[in-house]
């Protein structure tokens, strides 16, 4: 016994000589690599968000790699995507955010996109302190409080007064009716932040109507009747394009011919599959419009839809203008030291700082909270089914 | 001769490995962990790793698959030298301790060996926030993965609201921790000092299990009166229920998720929360009413003529059950920071059958095989995106022809026989075997 011990000892030590033998001679340096996290659902309820992501992200590393790598105070870096799934589920998102942060070292991460997970998965950027930015959550919760987090979205307290100063500007009308439903989260937010917006600009009592129903309600008969007796001039209703299309399809059979004006859950194309002619001639607010793009937006889709095969939707062109809105501050910090936390920091800082940045889908500057003012897009579905860019309306 | 030699050194090793009690193996996990905090990262880097391989490298499998080789010769390097000679070299040391407390107390032995394993998991996991949150997640995983199982394997019953359960005591606990310790534009000021906080917090996660109980209840009172499929029907429409009326409650966010619980669920807690459920999850199903539990399943009427009490067996299995899914649901909601109804659905239910029936039937091992396979499993196949949910299937139809019941399946877990000493000595000098009668 005593004897097979002693073997065992000496087993034990021969390996931790070679143990630390290898340790010894395993310093050699680290190539400079800037690492870049995306946090995406690419599989889950929502896995084509997750494609555009990727695909939005892939684009700007070819683009970077056409380049030679990133350029951040004359030294090249390469730079590598560290894609992770969150399946559309909180934990899997924060875990794949501790991950990224904690064990891949990434120096900033992109994504999720779903408020769901962006809420919590923000936590853990903030406590960790490593910049985030989501490109498309809408929840406020997940800048708030949070320096280390930032959105490339507006907000639904931006976008109802933009639709009410559109409206205001474009036809001059004074009396507003409303229509949404007041079971879901998004619509009646939204709703209600016009409804302010509104009255703030027309005085109280200038909408007429406030209609609402609930969540698969599909005959809206009743509440549109009230609509068009109160003699509204215009019908906003931020619904979503499966709802929208009944919506159409009735006011017009009771003879509302009045403009109707909805919010970015309409960009889908779907929205035209399912109103067809009903829906020609509306107008709605979201982030960017395919149809008519000009410039670096128009690159943006003729690149995208070249390479995969359709038109790129507002999650990937958002996911694309955060990426630049990262490559933009990472270059601002005038240099990398290495240190990766300090390296975060300069990121961070330089993120809060960037001002009138030019995106995609549109201008940014970050608030206080992280968020961006940026303009708002308003489209005009034209005649041909196309979601077609009609004007900006800017921030305040 | 040589080979006979390998052979013979071989033959000693097994009966010497044989001979080292569970306290031997938790001390080479211990020293094991002191290894990787010592050469660990150097290690890695020497062997082209990088960093510390986190999960034993599992989560390397499918993103970088040409760094498994490193990750192996880590692990081994790491982790089985390290544990293997520790629980080798102090064999006599661990033998004599164990055998000391058992004679002491079995209880006191058994409180002994988790505390050690808990030292040896807490300090493995604190190299990184990535391995705090996976086994945070995954002890979270085994008490639901249990709960579940009192229901569908020691019942023998289908039941579809663990999901249901665990959001409403996910909700309740948030809400009171928030109302009372932290404040909310909505709940106003908190109400109680928040240095009192920790020292409740039990309160709420119970508070969370008894409204979970409650839920159950009103599933239980119906659906017990008859047998078949009728509780996987009506816990469905329960777990639905509960989700949509949590959409639909304004006070807790709706749909948009409820926020702000503070951070309390720390490792330690989840720990200790585990273990309390996993002791008394095993002494429920060990018990009297564990075995009437069994006759129930095995045959109901048979059980009824044999004096069992069938519908208040089921009744207490149910609410039990219930109740720690809703502890589990709480830790979750304290672990995560931020609950969502949307969270609380099918794809959780999904996640938790397979862990049940990936594990096994009716056994507390099976349960935490269950558990912490699929947590690794998942987090291995990641990076597979798509693929992965046609091979997680795929592995669950295997497991289905050939091993129907689970892999682990029908298992009694006897802590105090685990913890016994092993080996001749301890034989000779007849230590008590306290829970020998099993």
């Amino acid at each position: 016994m005593s004897r097979r011990v002693g073997r065992l000892t000496v087993l034990v030590a021969a390996a931790l000589v070679v143990v630390f033998g290898a340790a010894g001679c395993g310093a050699t340096a680290e190539q400079a690599v800037i690492k870049i996290g995306i946090n995406a659902p690419l599989t889950g309820d929502i896995p084509k968000v997750g494609e555009g992501t990727k695909y939005a992200a892939e684009m700007w590393l070819e683009d970077i790699e056409a380049a030679g790598g990133l350029e951040v105070g004359g030294v090249t870096y390469k730079v590598e995507l560290i894609i992770e799934d969150n399946e559309s589920k909180a934990e899997s998102a924060v875990a794949a955010n501790t991950k990224l942060i904690t064990q891949d070292q990434v120096l900033a991460i992109i994504g999720p996109q779903a408020s769901k997970q962006a809420v919590p998965a923000g936590e853990v950027a903030n406590n960790l302190e490593c910049p985030m930015i989501s490109p498309w959550s809408t929840n406020p919760r997940t800048t708030k409080d949070r320096p280390w987090v930032f959105r490339a979205c507006f907000l639904d307290d931006f976008q109802g007064p933009a639709a009410a100063k559109f409206v205001t500007e474009e036809f001059g009308f004074t009396k507003a009716a409303v229509l949404y439903d007041v079971a879901s989260d998004y619509p009646k937010g939204l709703a209600e932040f016009f409804k302010a917006a509104w009255e703030e600009l027309h005085g109280p009592g200038s909408v007429v109507a406030f209609e609402s129903f609930t969540t698969k309600d599909r005959d809206f008969s009743a509440q549109l009747t009230k609509i068009i007796d109160s003699g509204a001039e215009f019908l906003f209703t931020p619904q979503y394009y499966d709802e929208v299309p009944l919506i159409l399809k009735q006011a017009h059979q009771l003879g509302f011919d009045k403009p109707i004006v909805g919010s970015d859950s309409w960009g889908s194309a779907e929205l035209v599959n399912l109103a067809g002619e009903d829906c020609y001639g509306c107008f709605f607010t979201t982030h960017y419009a395919a149809a008519g793009a000009t410039g670096a937006t128009k690159e943006f889709i003729d690149r995208y839809e070249a390479k995969y095969g359709y038109v790129p939707d507002d999650v990937a062109a958002l996911t694309w203008d955060s990426l630049h809105l990262i490559e933009q501050a990472i270059k601002d910090t005038g240099g990398l030291t290495g240190d990766i936390e300090a390296d975060r920091k300069a990121v961070r800082d330089a993120l809060a700082r960037i001002k009138n940045f030019q995106g995609i889908t549109g201008n940014m500057t970050f608030t206080e909270e992280g968020d961006p003012i940026k303009a708002c897009v308003v489209v005009r579905i034209n005649e041909e089914g196309e979601f077609e860019f009609y004007k900006f309306v800017e921030p305040e | 001769m040589a080979e006979n030699q390998a052979q013979r050194l071989l033959a000693g090793l097994r009966s010497a490995l044989a001979e080292v009690p569970l306290l031997g193996w938790l001390l080479g996990m211990v020293a094991a962990v002191i290894v990787e905090y010592l050469v660990g990262a150097p290690l890695a880097r020497a062997l082209g790793l990088g960093r510390v391989p986190l999960l034993f490298g599992v989560d390397l499998l499918f993103k970088s698959p040409l760094l498994v080789p490193s990750a192996l010769a880590y692990m081994v390097l790491v982790y089985a030298l390290p544990v293997g000679s520790v629980a080798l070299v102090t064999r006599p040391l661990a033998n004599r301790a164990a055998e000391k407390l058992m004679v002491l107390s079995p209880v006191v032995s058994v409180v002994v060996h988790v505390a050690v394993f808990y030292v040896g998991l807490h300090s493995w996991a604190l190299l990184n926030d990535y391995r705090v949150l996976v086994v945070k997640l995954t002890l979270l995983a085994v008490m639901l993965t249990l709960s579940l199982n009192l229901v569908n394997g020691y019942m023998g019953e289908f039941s579809c609201s663990h999901p249901g359960f665990m959001a409403l005591g996910a909700y309740t606990s948030s809400v009171l921790t928030v109302v009372a310790f932290v404040g909310s534009e909505r709940f106003g000021p908190p109400l109680l000092p928040s240095a009192l906080g920790p020292f409740l917090f039990p309160l709420a996660l119970i508070a969370g299990g008894l409204v979970a109980s409650l839920g159950a209840l009103t599933v239980a009172i119906p659906s017990f009166r008859t047998r078949g499929d009728y509780l996987a029907i009506i816990s469905l429409a329960f777990m639905l229920v509960v989700k949509s009326l949590i959409e639909n409650l304004e006070v807790v966010g709706g749909a948009r998720g409820f926020m702000g619980q503070p951070d309390w669920a720390g490792l330690t807690t989840v720990f200790v929360w585990a273990v309390a459920c996993v002791a008394m999850i095993n002494s429920f199903v060990r018990s009297t009413m564990g075995k009437a539990l069994n006759a129930v399943r095995d045959g109901e009427g048979a059980a009824e003529a044999m004096t069992v009490d069938t519908r208040r067996t089921k009744m207490v299995t149910f609410l039990f059950a219930a109740f720690w899914a809703g502890v589990a649901g709480g830790l979750y909601a304290h672990v995560m920071r931020y609950v969502n109804p949307g969270g609380f659905g099918l794809q959780k239910l999904a996640e938790l059958l397979a862990m049940v029936y990936l594990g096994g039937l009716n056994s507390v091992v099976g349960s935490a095989a269950g558990g912490v396979g699929f947590m690794l499993f998942s987090e291995a196949l990641r990076p597979l995106e798509i693929y992965k949910w046609i091979i997680i299937p795929v592995l669950l139809i295997l497991v289905m022809i050939f091993r129907p019941t689970g892999l682990i399946a029908f298992r009694e877990f006897d802590m105090v026989s685990l913890v016994r000493p092993k080996g001749a000595p301890t034989r000779r000098r007849g230590v008590p075997h306290v829970a020998a009668q099993d």
